[in-house]
């Protein structure tokens, strides 16, 4: 579905992604792993297109979409669920779900996505005219994703979704994204710093280093791999 | 007769104050979307008021039905100005777009006030009027062509080249207008009769534009609250990265919250026109962008609502100190009021720096 061919990008003249491949395949979790500051958030904004492309491509549904702005991605079905929630903090939580069928093939859909939300996290429906600043962190991070589902993604990425909850919802959060897989059918892109959870979520593993895709495999071949978790994954 | 005195001060100054906060609320929007102070603000106020008085004079147009079209010059103007100067320091995005390159926009930047300043104290004492505008035609080109040509880059513009850009449009502003309609104070009568309300006495122009503040507010309100259009607006204000992955064009946004800020700001020239239809030059625009900042202050800065309110507050306090100061032998009612705005200013700054009001 996803296609990163070389893809070279960052902000001014530091220079953040080297040219990783990697492709993420309709209907799995695809999931990208490393330390910090290895440009797993500079790739998935270069993808979405707000962080500009330098070199390479980017190829969604067999189309080189590399040079689309933001906007231009989500109308083609590719969203992202940011690191750091950024809701709109003074909109109710109802205001931010409809924030996300903004476009409007998305807003046709706009009843039917919200069951969906509602049924997926059932304490949204009951705090749905609660200003979502107000809301505990873990029903933010349900509020984000529910946003992203609003927009009617054919490929949702993920950027730390489960940075700073407690260990109770940080399993809620991968079931969830389980969940989207299963239920809704959507191909997701996980960019995580929490290996262990995401390696028992994913279809199929990337390990990034300084811009770079260091290894790739199914989770079972990196598990195995003792040099690329100790090397890079500090498990 | 001390009451019926401060009952007359409350009308008048809530009826002036809807005014100045309606001549705010541009401002206000201007810096909550993009951060951005318009230095240039009391320069579109100023077009505003030439808008009215020109078709007045030319047409005997009343100055309500100036008001759609002050609004569309200011949006036509809020666009040129934002592409033509100020997108490539605020735009948020690379998204393909060539940006300037930093260092080239700060020396550019630098050279050009430093000539501006130069130039005004050269017309001051030469009139050399063409050569300023001749000369801003040129820096307007060398801005477009390092647009084009320059680098990219994805961090924000400081807030000083984004200060000396607005600084640059409303000298740009006021000296066009000086070419086309000389710097001669103009005025125009539009007597409609007056309203006697036995504590005081209001003209029926004042309370058209009062009015006219107040409906221009709600439908503001009303845009921002239950059209897409203005939820997406809002989502930019509240948090830009939010709005770009729900799929709002952020970059758009800018242009058209630019814009509408400045529509908003013309229009209230053509309001203030109602209330003081004399002493329209092209550099009256000095006092109310000062008077805005207050305001502005007064409601929170970000808000274009808190600047509504803050209107109001300025409005009643500016009526209320100049009959105040009146009483006073030997002090300068005019000038007091003033020095007391910029007071009170200061003490705001000082205890609540946050505006008096919270209002979003």
């Amino acid at each position: 579905m996803l296609k990163v061919e070389k893809l070279e990008s960052g902000y001014g003249p530091m220079q953040v992604l080297w040219g990783p491949n990697l492709q993420a395949e309709a209907g799995a979790i695809t999931s990208i792993l490393g330390p910090n500051g290895a440009g797993k958030s500079t790739l998935l904004w270069t993808i979405l297109g707000g962080v500009t492309a330098r070199r390479g491509k980017v190829v969604f549904e067999g189309n080189d979409v590399t040079e689309l702005p933001a906007h231009r991605k989500v109308d083609l079905g590719i969203t992202l669920v940011p690191e750091g929630k950024h809701l709109f903090k003074e909109m109710t939580v109802y205001e931010n779900l409809v924030m996300g069928a903004y476009r409007k093939e998305a807003l046709a859909e706009k009843e039917k996505t919200l069951d969906l939300i509602y049924s997926l996290f059932p304490i949204l429906a009951e705090r749905r005219n609660q200003k979502s600043g107000t809301l505990s962190g873990g029903q933010q991070q349900m509020v984000t994703i529910g946003r992203s589902l609003m927009t009617k993604p054919k490929l949702i990425m993920m950027d730390e979704p489960s940075q700073g909850l407690a260990p109770k919802l940080i399993m809620e959060i991968f079931e969830t994204v389980e969940r989207l897989k299963e239920e809704v059918g959507l191909t997701i892109l996980l960019v995580e710093q929490n290996a262990a959870a995401s390696l028992d979520a994913a279809d199929y593993v990337y390990v990034m280093h300084e811009g770079t895709i260091k290894a790739e495999g199914t989770p079972e071949v990196i598990k195995a791999s003792d040099e690329i978790r100790e090397a890079y994954l500090g498990i | 007769m001390i009451f019926e005195q401060l009952s007359g001060n409350l009308l008048q100054g809530l009826v002036l104050g809807s005014v100045y906060g309606m001549a705010t609320m541009g401002l206000s929007l201007i810096f909550g979307v993009l951060q951005v102070v318009n230095v240039g603000h009391g320069a579109f106020i100023m077009v505003g008021a030439f808008t009215s008085l020109m078709m007045f004079q030319a047409a005997g147009v009343p100055p309500v039905l100036a008001i759609p079209v002050a609004f569309a010059i200011g949006m036509a103007l809020g666009m040129l100005f934002y592409f033509g100067a100020l997108k490539p320091l605020v735009s948020p995005s690379g998204s393909g777009i060539k940006s300037l390159d930093m260092r080239a926009v700060g020396m550019g930047a630098g050279i050009l006030v430093a000539l501006l300043v130069v130039m005004r104290f050269l017309s001051a004492a030469f009139k050399l009027h063409f050569a300023i505008t001749l000369f801003v035609a040129i820096i307007f080109l060398y801005g477009f062509l390092l647009y084009i040509y320059g680098g990219r880059r994805q961090d924000k513009a400081p807030e000083l080249a984004t200060l000396l850009v607005t600084f640059s449009i409303g000298v740009i502003l006021e000296e066009s207008v000086k070419q086309l309609f000389t710097s001669e104070a103009r005025g125009f009568n539009w007597a409609i009769g007056k309203l006697d309300l036995g504590v005081t006495v209001l003209p029926y122009t004042k309370l058209i534009a009062s009015f006219g503040s107040l409906t221009i507010a709600v439908l503001l309100y009303l845009w921002f609250r239950k059209t897409r259009a203005g939820m997406a607006m809002r989502s930019v204000v509240e948090d830009d990265v939010g709005a770009r992955v729900c799929g709002v064009n952020v970059d758009w946004q800018y242009a058209l919250s630019f814009s509408l800020g400045i529509g908003l700001t013309v229009t209230s020239g053509v309001l203030l026109t109602m209330f003081i239809p004399v002493g329209i030059n092209p550099y009256m625009g000095g006092p109310y962008t000062l008077k805005s900042f207050v305001i502005a202050v007064l409601g929170g800065l970000a808000s274009p609502y808190g600047a509504f309110f803050g209107g109001l507050v300025f409005g009643l306090v500016e009526n209320g100190s100049y009959t105040l100061f009146a009483q006073f032998q030997g002090l300068e009612p005019f000038a007091m009021t003033r020095f007391f705005s910029f007071v009170m200013l200061l003490v705001i700054l000082l205890l609540r720096p946050t505006g008096l009001l919270k209002v979003k």
